[in-house]
């Protein structure tokens, strides 16, 4: 063999070997070979829409890149969200690229499923709805999700066609209680918004603002506006509720009383209102109803009612009375019962009582969700239903028949006859019993506009192409209402010539600045108030006695909402923020009820009520009444694909399934509930070791007094886990008496974070978005047991062992140390110090010795254990510029570094450094209460360059001489 | 030793390398079944992912990595054995110095299958080779990792052929009395020694040096390995004394193996006269010390942590002592320092199955150090909300079995084709004029 037939042998050899064998699944890159006019292959497109995972409407940027959207987030113009998301915000993408997303219409025929085409489909519809309206008035029905005012326009107009009412709206969540209360206090018969941020002192009697009420995210951020230290200030936050929610746990105080109490503690605070002279200036008759309602209410009797120590109520009075700018909130978005009504009635009352002028209360922005229709008018529709007076009935997008167990819905949506038909794109629990499954493009494919709140118009606008050949929801109706001959060609053109109409876009121009800005943020608020009526009826029930039994409470999910996001792996596998448990949905109880009953933590329990049973596994804890039962709504699905169906249980089936008398409103609660043993156990899927801090300084706290005076000598530095000072990771961070080696030579950027404790609320926003930006993968309730869940940004939640109702959360990402553990142990330096101070990790580098993780302090350092997978199409979701891990690589934080790097190139293009505050890191972008700070700490003027010189600032186990990069500022905690 | 002569040395020991019988070949052939399945396993974790075992965060090192610092800690005693006590010109230590040799060589290579066995991508294992390349990339060697590489592929090298080279002049009595293939393997590994003076000679001196190299390659390579853990920050771990405690440790463990395979040995082949008892207990008498060293470095290590006043290194022992993994650490404590103490006993230093019986405890109690070492150091360590339990799966079982299969698989071939006894050794113990024939 000479020399040129052995190199010839050689490479034919090698390659047939490279291109026999494949490892990696997912190893194709998709380009474009012609790109549309406005889009360049490797930059991203920016889309402004709303999100309409819950009725707040927040707006939106999708971040398309080569015609995918990878990324939503907030829209830095919008008023309600001021560019930040919660965590369903977030997951929104993982509807669009479900794996079980429907790709066709269905048509049930005899009981099995039969695809079908999307013109026969429309044509079905078309025809059905004709027959129907032919054979009489009011034959076609809709019931819908809250809905745009242009698409409930449409409806309306389409209805008419069909001679039949306009559509039913259907919340699971429709806040009946303080719709009642509202229009009994305020004579408004809807959803008032309420100005947080202007407030000094806020009571809440259960309102759970930061994870679902009324606009979670716009709560979150003005709370913190009233509740984060401001030079030597800060708001106060009193919760009075049976059962810690996320929300209890940022108050300063919680006041746990007895369920259905609320009402009594308010109205206890109304009696020292007005005892102490406030309410003057109320119309008589109303002063004197007050005075007599509340009277029975004295503190002693409140404590006795509520169950709560009457000091404490004594000094929260007193707080209250002193504050200058005091703002009440009534009870939870689960709380519609006759209590309920109640209690937002004396909340509302009390807002009269100490703020006449309500100036913290909102009239002319109102919720969107007040157009939901009470639950009693929904029951009452399905109890009405019947093929005699109805032909065709449209859901779009509910599920009533997860949402109202025991009422009647699947038997209802059965009748022969009666053809259903269902615009979800997700074989859920109803549209499993729809005959015609029509699915539409999802919001993040549509034309549309959705106000959150009145005075407010978003723009939704499709940011991706469709993925599949679904037609718009708005162009399907105006096909099947005005058949071959529509006013418009289609939705776009409606919603167009409708805002135009209206004054709200005036021709092409404000139409893309429409558009581009996301929507109009700028009308005229409506007038806002009719005078504030006079005469309020205060007839108030007296509080039930204290039943010996257990009251179950399902509290609606920061992560599930009403159901909806269960099918979302991202908000599954993300933690509860405050149980830590991911995909389960266990029993919270408190320590006293399971040692009555010989029942420990994870056991398995029986929940018996009068309506119905489950088996749940229990969570110990104290966040809880020992006479109340905690679960979360959300999971329990039987439908609803694979990430949804059987994972979990859902309390709703417990309930009453009847509306309340008082208010119409379903009851979140069922009394007298049985708890059996089964002997069985569950092992919970909870991501923490240890509730407590064990003493380490990992989450450290500081009272007000002393974060606010700055007259204390800075401690004197030593070597100790006491008295170790804060060494920055920066050449002044090194002394020779604790460094042997010098320090790192940065060039012109030393990037860092600043986490400030006081604003973190622990919902889990930032580690969602991480999820998205970062391509990490969903392991899954099973490996979550074994320690394998792959978040790079966690939020720990520490208990204070002295008393376990005081919660920190302290969310952990890799700390970018300028001495780093890791770095030291590689044998290959696959986690390599940057110029810039970052800790990369060269995936390709890495061979899995697992040892730098072993020797990182905090433990954040993920293995892949496996090859995580994303089931197609949720593939598509992958952000580009982040590489996909396969397994046997280690990953973590990487400070976000692809945006790090196209910070740079537009800082090169335009021959300039980088700007402070000019990159944003995911989670950062999302955080609603702003808890995070990001910059260069070379720059003696750049933002958390002077947030580390606050006296708050510390590292996490500083003492370990890591010079961690990420720097935490002190919690500050205040008694009342 | 009186009753020996060279001529019945040789004949015992050139007994033993006699055609086997068909149980040795069934149990050579179940062992290597027991190391196909071990592949197996192994092959399996590399298509699938390190995650078929057991490891997690915060446990991300398991089975593999105790296994490879157990294996490496019963290679320790076969060159203290055959390096150390030969310059302390032990005379004891010559019955027992070729079997222990071999189970040094025999161990290394297994232990150094381990972190290969770990690594989550093995087949980019070279990138730990200081290879150029266009890259310019280098590796750390800053890295414990790396100083493991460069020890134990040292150790391996030394301890091979030291082994070897004391085996040269046995191999040619071998050669002497072979025929057909046998002898011409024989001739072929017997490099031409004639047993000419200036061979003997150069033998004898060689050996010395050989000897004299390896000693301090018994202290090196176990310190390496204890700096591992020691030079990592994890509670528990970075301690001062891990050096000589794991040097002690090693020791102490691979004495325990040397019974564990002698006593067996001596009894199959009828080395009786050759492995006497006084022998086995000379082995016993330094278990015992070895026991009580590696005492006092675990109550050192308890002491430290108090005297520390460090929250988070007394919540490590503490943890070690009463938490969730309290079965491991108290098995360790009884077998590696309780148990040991039962060989101040005459008695049941002199006697076969008690001798046997506690080997096999001290080698349980050993694993478990290593166990509790490597586990509950990480479990516990400084952020509690990261705390976490691992257990090993059935694939690391399965590995591990392969790893004591391969182990006793080359012992076994070892034993029946090589002599397994130092021939030359022994008759250099028979005092001065004994006769060379009868």
């Amino acid at each position: 063999m000479n020399r040129r037939t052995f190199l010839k042998t050689a490479g034919v050899g090698s390659v047939s070997v490279a291109a026999g064998c494949t490892s990696q699944p997912e190893k194709t890159i998709y380009a474009l070979v012609q790109a549309p006019d406005d889009t360049v292959t490797g930059k991203a497109l920016w889309y402004a829409s709303t999100c309409r995972e819950c009725p707040a409407g927040c707006g939106v940027l999708a971040r398309s890149r080569e015609g995918r959207v990878v990324k939503v987030e907030g829209n830095p113009l919008h008023p309600i969200n001021q560019g930040r998301l919660c965590m369903r915000g977030q997951a929104a993408l993982q509807a669009v690229y479900h794996p079980e997303r429907l790709d066709t219409p269905q048509l049930k025929e005899n009981g099995e499923w039969r695809a079908l085409s999307w013109a026969a489909a429309e044509g079905l519809l078309q025809e059905k709805t004709r027959a129907a309206a032919g054979a009489g008035a009011g034959r076609v029905r809709v019931l819908t999700e809250v809905i745009g005012e242009s698409l409930a326009a449409l409806f309306g107009e389409a209805l008419d066609q069909w001679q039949s009412p306009p559509p039913l709206v259907f919340e699971p969540f429709a806040y009946e209680a303080l719709k009642t209360a509202n229009r009994m206090a305020f004579g408004v018969d809807g959803l008032v918004s309420y100005l947080l941020d202007q407030a000094d002192l806020l009571v809440c009697l259960g309102a759970d603002f930061l994870e679902t009420w009324l606009s979670p995210v716009e709560y979150a951020r003005q709370f913190k506006a009233m509740h984060a230290l401001q030079t030597n200030r800060k708001g106060f936050f009193a919760h009075i509720a049976p059962c810690q929610s996320l929300t209890a746990a940022n108050a300063d105080l919680w006041l746990a009383c007895r369920p259905a109490s609320e009402g009594a503690v308010a109205l206890g605070l109304i009696r020292k209102a007005l005892e102490s002279g406030r309410g003057q200036s109320l119309p008589a008759p109303l002063r004197v109803s007050l005075t007599a309602a509340s009277a029975p209410y004295t503190p002693e009797k409140v404590a006795q009612l509520a169950d709560i120590p009457a000091d404490a109520f004594d000094r929260l009075a007193a707080r209250l009375l002193a504050a200058k700018a005091p703002l009440v909130l009534g009870t939870a978005t689960a709380g519609s019962g006759a209590a309920d009504v109640a209690a937002n009635l004396a909340a509302n009352l009390l807002n009269r009582v100490l703020d006449p002028d309500l100036t913290r209360i909102d009239f002319a922005h109102r919720h969107r969700v007040e157009t939901a229709a009470p639950r009693a008018e929904v029951l009452d529709f399905f109890k009405r239903l019947s093929p005699d007076t109805t032909g065709v009935l449209l859901l779009n997008n509910v599920n009533p028949v997860f949402a109202l167990p025991g009422a009647g819905i699947a038997e209802g949506l059965g009748q022969p006859g009666l053809f259903v038909v269902s615009t979800s794109n997700f074989m859920d629990e109803t549209t499993l019993l729809a005959d015609l499954v029509l699915p539409v493009r999802m919001p993040l494919e549509s034309w549309d506009e959705y106000g959150g709140k009145r005075a407010l118009i978003s723009g939704l606008q499709p940011a991706m192409g469709s993925l599949t050949a679904a037609p718009g929801l708005g162009d399907v109706i105006l096909r099947a209402a005005f058949g071959a001959d529509p006013p418009f060609p289609d939705y776009q053109g409606y919603l167009q010539a409708r805002l135009t109409a209206q004054g709200i876009v005036d021709g092409k121009r404000q139409w893309v600045e429409f558009l581009q800005r996301g929507g109009r943020f700028d009308l005229p608020a409506a007038p806002t108030l009719a005078p504030l009526p006079a005469e309020v009826p205060v007839a108030f029930d007296p509080v039930p006695a204290a039943a010996a039994s257990l009251v179950l409470v399902a509290a609606p999910s920061i992560r599930f909402f009403d159901g909806r996001g269960a099918n979302r792996p991202w908000l599954c596998e993300i933690p509860d923020p405050l149980t830590k448990v991911a995909w389960q949905t266990p029993l919270l109880a408190h320590p006293d009820t399971l040692a009555n009953r010989a029942i420990r933590h994870a056991d398995v329990v029986q929940v018996r009520s009068a309506h119905g049973t489950l088996e749940a596994p229990v969570y110990e804890t104290v966040g809880v009444r020992p006479d109340v039962l905690v679960m979360a709504i959300g999971q329990g699905h039987s439908a609803y694909g694979r990430y949804a169906q059987g994972e979990g249980v859902s309390p709703l089936g417990l309930l009453p399934p009847e509306a309340d008398a008082v208010s119409g409103g379903p009851v979140f609660t069922a009394g007298d509930v049985l708890l059996t043993p089964t002997g069985r156990q569950m092992p919970l899927a909870h991501t923490d070791g240890s509730r407590i801090q064990h003493g380490r300084k990992i989450a450290l706290t500081t009272p007000l007094q002393a974060a606010a005076h700055d007259d204390a000598h800075p401690p004197k530095a030593g070597l100790t886990m006491e008295d170790f000072p804060l060494t920055l990771p920066l050449p002044e961070g090194y002394d020779p008496m604790r460094d042997a080696y010098p320090p790192h030579d940065h060039a012109d950027y030393r990037w860092s974070m600043v986490v400030d404790l006081d604003r973190c609320i622990g919902c889990g926003a930032c580690a969602a978005a991480c999820y998205a930006e970062n391509n990490i993968g969903v392991v899954g309730a099973q490996h979550i047991l074994e320690g394998r869940e792959m978040a790079w940004l966690r939020i720990e939640r520490y208990l204070d062992p002295q008393d376990e109702r005081q919660v920190i959360f302290l969310p952990m990402m890799c700390q970018h140390c300028d001495n780093a553990p890791c770095e030291a142990v590689c044998p290959v330096y696959a986690p390599h110090h940057s110029k810039e101070g970052l800790n990369n990790q060269i995936y390709n580098r890495c061979i899995g010795t697992r040892f730098c993780s072993q020797n990182c302090p905090y433990k954040v350092r993920r293995f892949n254990w496996f090859t995580w997978q994303w089931p197609r199409p949720l593939n598509l979701q992958l952000n580009p510029d982040v590489t996909a891990r396969s397994k046997g690589v280690m990953e973590k934080c990487s400070f976000c570094i692809q945006r790090i790097k196209a910070a740079h190139g537009t800082a090169k293009n335009e021959n300039r450094s980088i700007r402070d505050g000019e990159i944003q890191p995911a989670c950062l972008q999302t955080c609603p209460t702003a808890a995070l700070s990001f910059g260069n700490l070379m720059d003696s003027e750049s933002r958390v360059r002077r947030m580390v010189m606050d006296r708050r600032a510390y590292q996490v186990m500083g003492y370990l001489n890591t010079k961690p990069a990420v720097i935490y500022l002190h919690k500050v905690v205040q008694e009342i | 030793m009186s009753e020996l002569t060279y001529a019945t040395i040789d004949q015992t020991i050139l007994q033993t390398l006699e055609k086997p019988r068909p149980g040795y070949w069934l149990i050579v052939a179940v062992l290597a079944g027991g190391i196909l399945l071990g592949a197996a396993c192994w092959l399996y974790q590399i298509f699938v992912g390190i995650g078929v075992g057991g490891q997690n965060n915060p446990v991300a090192w398991g089975t593999y990595l105790i296994n490879f610092v157990f294996w490496v800690g019963i290679a320790h005693s076969g060159t203290l054995i055959s390096a150390i006590l030969h310059l302390f010109r032990a005379g004891w230590r010559n019955p027992i110095a070729r079997a222990a040799e071999t189970m040094t060589v025999f161990a290394v290579l297994t232990a150094g299958l381990f972190p290969f066995v770990h690594l989550g991508r093995v087949w980019a294992v070279y990138f730990m080779l200081p290879y150029p390349n266009q890259r310019t990339l280098w590796p750390n060697f800053q890295s414990p990792l790396m100083f493991d590489v460069v020890a134990i592929s040292t150790y391996l090298t030394v301890s091979s052929l030291f082994w070897y080279t004391g085996m040269l002049p046995d191999l040619a009595t071998v050669r002497d009395r072979a025929t057909g293939l046998r002898k011409k393997i024989f001739t072929l590994i017997s490099l031409g020694w004639t047993g000419k003076h200036e061979q003997w000679r150069h033998y004898t001196r060689g050996y010395l040096f050989f000897a004299a190299l390896a000693t301090p390659l018994v202290i090196s390579v176990h310190s390496v390995v204890s700096w591992d853990f020691a030079l990592g920050v994890v509670p528990g771990w970075h301690t001062t004394i891990f050096a000589p405690y794991f040097v002690a440790g090693a020791i102490h463990s691979g004495l325990a193996m040397v019974l564990t395979l002698m006593i067996p040995l001596r009894r199959i082949f009828n080395y009786e006269k050759i492995i006497t008892v006084a022998v086995l207990e000379n082995v016993a008498k330094t278990i015992i010390l070895t026991g009580m060293i590696v005492g006092f470095a675990y109550a050192t290590e308890f002491f430290i942590a108090w005297y520390s006043f460090n929250s988070i290194e007394i919540e490590v022992f503490r943890y070690r002592m009463l938490g969730d993994y309290r079965v491991g650490f108290w098995i360790m404590v009884v077998c590696n320092t309780l148990i040991p103490l039962l060989f101040f006993f005459k008695k049941i230093r002199t006697s076969i199955g008690w001798l046997f019986g506690l080997s096999l405890l001290v080698n349980v109690g050993m694993w478990f150090e290593r166990f509790v070492i490597i586990i509950t150091s990480v479990a516990r360590d400084f952020i509690p909300h990261a705390w976490g339990l691992y257990a090993p799966t059935a694939i690391e079982f399965g590995i591990m079995l392969g790893s004591f299969c391969l182990f006793f698989f080359l012992f076994l071939l070892f034993v029946k084709h090589l002599p397994s006894v130092s021939m030359t050794e022994i008759k250099e113990t028979l005092h001065e004029g004994a006769p060379h024939a009868g």
